[in-house]
């Protein structure tokens, strides 16, 4: 529905994983007053990082996502290996 | 009128302080004592505040409000944002009256950077700032550059700003000694179907073009090329600005290591404080 309610929504969820002490339960992303079709809804719930990906969530919030959830690193590429990226052009600094 | 003593550029991935120890031993020693000589130099040379400049990662900033370029002017900055980076949450000290110097001074300069009084510091100053001065008692000016959601600066644009920013340190009357740093880059892609990559072949290169006086060939870039490096590839615009600040003085590479298991080519650059052709 709204590109920018989708990353509010897991941004502000970020925001709130960092305030939570060491060893106190960790809550659920909630989609309730976000304006969010059943498709983002459902992406969201599941933690759906293709999906998020493919629904055009920034990279870098992506990425924070998916280290809020104990991934590390590149981890989590498996999760997006089936994404379509951009053909690679030629470059200034390719000698080959 | 202050002197830029020390100059330098170096890679903030959060790695560096997470998990350093996941890095083979070898490159983690090159790239960890390429920054002590930086720290080593600046303690000799007396440095009194830091200028650092580094991307935003949405920790300052969203999309209800993302400006191209902000000096903070806080009294002090509340660091790291991340717990996990394995850093002390601090206060970092500002340095209101420098900062206050550069943003009236880039304005008059024709550029218009926003201003914020309550800057917090993520991982792309605080990775750097802690090897600078472990104690974390320098105080800081912060600059943030949008370096991730388009459209962005082109290159050009930030060394331009960057040499007004450099101008604007060497007219401030406060202070004598100033470090400018550039926190950010080499490659890296993050949040996306290339995370891990590193293009060893743009790093080496970029740093050849700083160590030839950032020529045309790169100020000319255009952002989707750049693009083709690293969807984070875009924080060396804060390299770039270091540039311009320090135009007319030699730059060299001191270390540059692909490190995969922190996802991100890893340099550090300095620059020789006093200009080309200057008596020894």
């Amino acid at each position: 529905m709204s590109l920018y309610q989708l990353q509010q929504c897991v941004y502000n969820y970020l925001r709130t994983l960092e305030a939570v002490e060491a060893g106190s339960p960790v809550p659920t992303l909630s989609t309730s007053g976000y304006e969010l079709n059943e498709e983002e809804q459902r992406a969201l719930k599941t933690g759906d990082v293709g999906a998020m990906y493919a629904m055009g969530i920034h990279p870098v919030i992506i990425n924070g996502y998916c280290r809020a959830m104990g991934y590390r690193r590149a981890d989590y590429r498996e999760l997006l290996e089936n994404k379509n990226t951009e053909p690679k052009r030629k470059t200034r600094w390719q000698t080959s | 009128m202050a002197d830029i003593v020390m100059a330098y550029g170096a890679s903030h991935a959060p790695m560096m302080t997470a998990d350093p120890e996941s890095a083979p031993d070898a490159q983690a020693e090159n790239f960890f004592g390429a920054l002590e000589t930086v720290r080593e130099k600046a303690a000799a040379a007396g440095v009194q505040a830091v200028v650092m400049m580094s991307g935003e990662h949405f920790s300052n900033f969203f999309y209800d409000n993302l400006p191209q370029i902000v000096i903070g002017l806080g009294e002090g900055h509340v660091g790291p944002r991340e717990k996990w980076l394995k850093v002390p949450e601090v206060l970092v000290p500002g340095e209101p009256g420098l900062a206050s110097h550069l943003l009236a001074e880039t304005i008059a300069a024709g550029f218009q950077p926003a201003l914020s009084h309550k800057m917090v510091a993520d991982h792309g100053f605080m990775t750097v700032y802690y090897k600078l001065d472990p104690q974390m008692r320098l105080p800081m000016v912060p600059i943030v550059m949008n370096c991730t959601q388009p459209p962005l600066m082109t290159l050009r644009h930030a060394y331009d700003f960057g040499a007004a920013v450099g101008d604007a340190i060497r007219s401030y009357p406060g202070l004598e000694r100033v470090a400018l740093c550039a926190a950010g880059g080499l490659s890296h892609f993050v949040g996306e179907p290339r995370v891990g990559d590193i293009d060893e072949e743009f790093d080496r290169w970029f740093l050849k073009q700083l160590e030839s006086d950032a020529p045309p060939e790169l100020l000319d870039m255009p952002n989707d090329e750049l693009m083709e490096a690293g969807n984070g590839t875009g924080e060396v615009r804060s390299w770039v600005a270091l540039a311009g600040a320090m135009r007319g003085h030699a730059a060299k590479a001191l270390v540059y290591e692909p490190i995969y298991e922190w996802i991100n080519g890893m340099g550090v650059v300095t620059y020789d404080p006093d200009p080309v052709g200057a008596p020894a």
